[in-house]
């Protein structure tokens, strides 16, 4: 079956890749079939693979969605290099539909992670920082803002 | 619009994600690696910036055979390509000796022009030998001889418009023009698959830019009207001006742009147009006047128009074309013309003389005959190329025809495969196109015969199947019906 992409008007080579179709589920796919991958090799419970997936789909997106700022070519002269990859996605504005899919994943997966561990503490207390850490990164209020400093430029 | 199958998307993703992440974990251990081993490059200053490189390193690099191929002789219809062998995985490439004759898919040389031709090419050497090779100088100091007055009065004569002004580089004709014509406080919309030169040169200029969907005149009645209600950004004072900035053939999808329903919206809102015709001008309409010619558009209504030696006139350079005060404003202030050297006046004959052929003043009728060839030649391929199956974009008339690849690993694949059987096409993936939608660019030429295109098409076709690039069913073999086939797609 066939999908139509329309071309965007988002300029920025970066994030414009995000607004094609197909990427949400592949997003999804990809989480799922880490999680089958995890479960084949270390043969734990479904519970601590969830776990495992879910921490280091934290550490992954923060480093990649929060923490690198720029763009990976030169092309752009350097226009972005201020801004991480979540404050460049859709040309900044707030709120729009693929901000709320990329807030609401992290959420799912701490549910999943928490309900087949059954709630036990060392990881549920892990889980619990994983995804406040992530969701209050991808606040409106948190656009620009670098507390204490932390990650600003030169 | 790019019809993609949902499995083809689905699996892109996955492989440039793999990409990314190999990538990032050789760039984790080079980081280990380099912090391990003391460097003796203490007290120098990087090159590049953080990360700005890694595409180039991690996935250009990678399959960097497959640009930039050198060439050993004129890019006609058939070229000889230089071999090329890599020792350490593609990083350095170093050439061989041999040279193989491969059929040329890749370069624009729509009309002919690029290898000797029996009209242009005796009088450009007359003019070598008359000028020498550079004028070394500017226009306004010594560099404006008898050649560039009547290059321009050709090229304006052939546009159609008053007056023209021509320029030594067809990049530097954008990103020196757009500065010059719009500053702070004016409006810049243009297309969202414009050429970098137009972006370039509207970042230049310090104007405000939006971006309308690429050929969507709805889009641009929809932005046009949202701006003009707002005013400037802070002030909301209203604009000193409105430039709408658009293409004749848009390089990278061979789609005409929509000119009539454009230059309506824009005389509504009184808007200026900017039409940039690198590779219409001289390739599409019934004499080779452009785009405008082709979709019925008057000259007059398009404030101004910008085009490119390169592709069809096989020289180098570009030129504005536009009423005769807009040029004089152009010769004070454009800094191209002021500080830059001039065309060289080879160059220049080259391009009136192959103006002269498009137009028949030679005295025969090749131009017209080119004319046809390219029309024929490109519709007779992109057809074949739908009823085998290829996702083909372009309108009909247009001679640049991509076939969707999708798939970075089909990228090499096909460009590999093809130059083994000697067929030299050129892939274009990601910062110039968007990620997902990486394609093989095809440019016929009229250079082309019939036993050509049918080489190419055989070839092109025992490589799609290898590569699994055949995204739509094909049309079953029928007799062949004369005159205009549809094609029907799912």
């Amino acid at each position: 079956m066939y999908v139509r992409a329309e071309p965007t008007t988002d300029l920025n080579k970066n994030t414009e890749w995000f607004t094609y179709p197909g990427v949400w589920s592949s997003y999804i796919l990809i989480v799922f079939f880490s999680w089958l991958i995890v479960l084949s090799l270390l043969g734990t419970s479904p519970g601590t693979a969830w776990t495992i997936v879910h921490l280091s789909h934290f550490f992954v997106t923060y480093h990649f969605f929060h923490w690198k700022k720029g763009t990976p070519f030169a092309d752009d002269q350097g226009i972005y290099n201020g801004l991480t990859w979540w404050e460049q996605i859709d040309n900044g504005r707030q709120l729009t539909r693929n901000r709320k899919f990329l807030t609401v994943v992290p959420l799912v997966l701490y549910l999943i992670a928490s309900h087949t561990t059954d709630y036990r503490n060392p990881v549920l207390f892990l889980n619990t920082l994983a995804v406040v850490v992530l969701v209050v990164a991808k606040f409106p209020n948190m656009h620009k803002v670098r507390i204490f400093g932390i990650n600003a430029d030169h | 619009m790019i019809t993609i199958p949902y499995l083809t998307a689905l699996t892109t993703y996955f492989s440039y994600g793999l990409l990314f992440a190999f990538g990032q974990f050789r760039d984790f251990f080079r980081k280990i690696f380099d912090w391990w081993q003391a460097s003796n490059l203490q007290g120098y200053a990087p090159i590049c910036l953080g990360l700005e490189d890694f595409y180039i390193r991690r996935l250009y690099l990678r399959i960097q055979d497959c640009f930039g191929r050198p060439i050993a002789s004129a890019p006609d219809a058939w070229f000889d390509v230089v071999e090329r062998y890599s020792n350490d995985c593609n990083k350095t490439l170093k050439r061989t000796e041999k040279k193989s004759r491969c059929l040329n898919l890749g370069s624009y040389n729509y009309l002919g022009f690029a290898a000797a031709d029996e009209y242009c090419t005796p009088r450009v050497i007359d003019s070598l030998n008359k000028f020498s090779a550079s004028t070394c100088s500017t226009r306004v100091e010594g560099g404006t001889t008898a050649l560039h007055e009547e290059l321009e009065e050709c090229v304006a004569n052939f546009v159609g418009k008053p007056a023209a002004v021509v320029f030594g580089m067809g990049y530097v004709t954008n990103s020196a023009i757009l500065p010059v014509i719009i500053g702070k406080g004016g409006l810049i919309i243009s297309d969202s698959l414009n050429h970098n030169s137009i972006v370039n040169g509207a970042r230049g200029s310090g104007a405000t830019i939006r971006v309308f969907q690429h050929n969507t005149p709805p889009h641009l009645e929809k932005v046009l009207r949202e701006q003009i209600a707002e005013g400037q950004p802070r002030t909301h004072r209203p604009w000193k001006k409105i430039i709408v900035v658009v293409e004749g053939i848009y390089s990278m999808e061979g789609e005409l742009c929509k000119l009539p329903e454009i230059v309506a919206i824009c005389k509504k809102y009184k808007a200026y147009i900017y039409l940039d015709e690198a590779h219409s001008i001289g390739a599409v309409g019934k004499t080779g006047r452009g785009v405008c010619e082709l979709l019925g558009v008057d000259t007059g209504d398009v404030d101004i128009m910008m085009g490119t030696f390169t592709k069809s006139f096989g020289s180098c350079g570009g030129y504005i074309a536009g009423s005769k005060e807009l040029i004089q404003y152009l010769k004070y202030t454009c800094p191209a013309h002021l500080y830059a050297t001039s065309i060289s006046p080879p160059a220049a004959q080259q391009i009136i003389s192959s103006i002269k052929v498009i137009l028949g003043d030679d005295g025969s009728s090749r131009g017209a005959q080119k004319l046809a060839r390219i029309r024929e030649n490109s519709n007779f391929f992109r057809s074949e190329l739908q009823k085998m199956g290829f996702e083909v974009l372009g309108d009909n008339d247009s001679p640049v025809m991509p076939i969707m690849l999708y798939n970075p690993a089909k990228i090499p694949a096909f460009s590999r495969e093809c130059l083994k059987q000697n067929v030299a096409v050129v892939t274009v993936a990601f910062p110039a196109t968007p990620l997902l939608l990486a394609r093989a660019r095809i440019c016929i030429s009229a250079s082309h015969t019939k036993e050509d295109l049918l080489k190419a098409l055989e070839v092109i076709s025992q490589v799609g199947d290898l590569v699994g690039i055949k995204y739509f069913p094909a049309e079953p073999k029928k007799q062949l019906q004369p005159g205009k086939e549809t094609i029907k797609l799912e």
